[in-house]
């Protein structure tokens, strides 16, 4: 695996998508060039430790050594990073955390992603080979809080849903999940999630039900993002203690953790 | 000018100052391509006990307004039979000093972890965790009474030879007390102090923060309480003090320095800045230059 670094990035663009949601792209090329899909950076906001901690950013799309980060405003620590201006410093350490781990078999993959969840698959999009079958599957409550714009989403052949249908399927992504697996038939699938945890909790006992593989990229309240104070625990379900999204996911099996709403925020 | 920044604590002697905070290093293998160790005078493992600990439900950590964070992390650690199989190879024993941090809820389980312990070659010593505020017994229940405290050190100095701190909670008003105690039983130095209990609470989910309701409350916001813990230990007692408690930069340690303190712990610091020891060093640096300090060591308990 590979050894992450730290990397003084400098912005060079801040693009706001939607209401509260911000796609911002950093030069940091000795990231870049070692990230693979599902993996994150631990952004410092700013030096003066107010906010505390890093927050953790999926990694999205990279071109020519600029990483994409789109995050949405939940606090001052995001409040400030969306006040980044191109030429602005940004501490980086990255990338942490493993990469979506892909069979090379003819299963049809499904990607369930929620909000800003979104952000590791367009990368996995990217890495995937041309010819690997795959559904993409983005939810959000309204086309007032879409964390990529139209126009990147139709080139990627993304399928909306909507809460109140104001974009694509008009009902929660889950339900479209299912209408997607079911219209799959008898060919294999794989899912892949990322976002809110009810929608992954959904996501999970579905795929249960119908016995198709799933593993989920999740987020918590996090520390170090490198295993060593081990805040970032979510529990095990064999019952035995728990895992850290740091260092053992961000991405897992949906069967080995447990994934509810109370858990993931 | 050529500072120079050991001092000798114990019987031993510390390139730096600098040492990392209990539970916020992990075993010294996380951080290893991110840290300088040559500003590390020594690092302090996440505490060992007798039993698998898994730790607290989660979540296990938040922020406060004001640059605080506290952490309900519950002692999560394998126990120490599995931790000498597994995790005492990668101790960076060849790049700094190395103190392992015990915790017990009991006398007995002290004494069982260190007699273990004894058996790992090239260790420096223990720090004594009698104050960790995420666990049922034990923790501050034990540690702020100073017959246990007495107790506790002198049974497990009478089963090693090494240098032993104790971690004292800072929720005790008779520091003294506490402070003259583990000394007395044996202590080499004090760790002032660990972390404050503290809560946070989400006003429209209506729900606590931290999946345990209350944790320990560290960083800068902590640092006049850890300076007036530090300064009453040093009145009290000859040992070193280890400084713990919201030090972020260089003048933070001179002012703990000034305080008494001989040895400074870096703790949540390094979770934002995994680069603090070096920044820290050359902030003191800078500091000695403007103020024409040639030993960092003549600033311990120099407050006027």
């Amino acid at each position: 695996m590979n050894r992450p670094v730290a990397e003084i990035g400098q912005v060079t663009a801040t693009k706001q998508i939607s209401s509260g949601l911000w796609d911002i792209e950093v030069y940091s090329p000795k990231i870049a060039v070692q990230t693979r899909a599902g993996q994150f950076a631990h952004v410092r906001i700013n030096d003066s430790f107010n906010p505390f901690l890093r927050r953790p950013l999926s990694i999205g799309p990279i071109q020519d050594g600029k990483l994409r980060l789109i995050f949405a405003i939940r606090g001052e620590g995001t409040r400030l990073l969306s006040q980044k201006k191109p030429g602005d410093a940004i501490d980086l350490i990255g990338p942490l955390g493993g990469v979506f781990e892909i069979p090379d078999d003819d299963s049809a993959l499904v990607f369930l992603t929620g909000g800003i969840g979104v952000v590791p698959l367009l990368l996995l999009d990217d890495q995937l080979p041309k010819r690997r079958e795959r559904v993409f599957i983005l939810g959000v409550r309204s086309v007032d809080s879409i964390p990529v714009t139209l126009d990147e989403a139709e080139k990627r052949h993304i399928r909306w849903s909507s809460d109140d249908g104001s974009v694509g399927f008009h009902g929660n992504s889950v339900q479209l999940l299912e209408n997607v697996l079911n219209g799959l038939g008898s060919r294999k699938a794989r899912v892949i999630g990322c976002g809110p945890g009810k929608m992954l909790a959904g996501m999970k006992r579905l795929c249960q039900e119908m016995k198709i593989p799933a593993s989920a990229s999740l987020e918590v309240p996090m520390g170090c993002g490198v295993g060593a104070c081990q805040s970032c625990a979510v529990p095990r379900t064999d019952g035995k203690g728990y895992l850290l999204v740091c260092k053992d996911g961000p991405i897992f099996d949906c069967n080995d953790v447990v994934i509810e709403p109370e858990v993931l925020p | 000018m050529n500072l120079d920044l050991t001092v000798r604590m114990g019987g031993l002697d510390f390139r730096t100052p600098l040492l990392t905070g209990s539970g916020t290093f992990g075993y010294g293998d996380e951080f290893l391509n991110l840290i300088d160790y040559k500003a590390l005078g020594g690092l302090v493992t996440k505490s060992i006990s007798v039993r698998n600990r898994p730790g607290n439900p989660p979540p296990r950590i938040c922020e406060t307004p004001g640059g605080g964070v506290i952490n309900s992390i519950g002692l999560a650690n394998p126990g120490v039979d599995a931790f000498i199989e597994s995790k005492s190879a990668i101790l960076p024993l060849n790049l700094t000093r190395v103190f392992l941090s015990v915790f017990g809820e009991t006398v007995e389980e002290f004494v069982t972890v260190v007699e273990k312990l004894e058996t790992i070659s090239g260790v420096d010593g223990y720090e004594l965790n009698l104050s960790c505020p995420n666990v049922k017994s034990g923790g501050i229940s034990l540690g702020g009474d100073s017959a246990a405290v007495g107790e506790i050190v002198r049974e497990t100095r009478a089963v090693t030879q090494k240098f032993i701190a104790v971690k004292l909670t800072p929720h005790q008003t008779q520091v003294a007390i506490l402070a003259e105690a583990a000394v007395k039983a044996g202590a080499d130095a004090l760790t002032m102090t660990n972390t404050l209990v503290g809560m946070m609470v989400d006003a429209e989910t209506r729900k606590p923060l931290l999946g345990t309701v209350t944790g320990g409350y560290s960083g800068p916001p902590l640092k006049p309480v850890a300076l007036a813990k530090v300064w009453q230990a040093a009145k009290a007692v000859d040992a070193p003090i280890w400084a713990s408690g919201g030090i972020v930069n260089g003048i933070d340690c001179i002012e703990f320095l000034l305080a008494g303190a001989t040895g400074l712990q870096l703790g949540s610091v390094l979770f934002a800045d995994p680069y603090a020891p070096a920044r820290i060093i050359s902030e003191m640096e800078a500091y000695c230059v403007r103020h024409g300090v040639n030993r960092l060591a003549d600033l311990v308990g120099a407050l006027q």
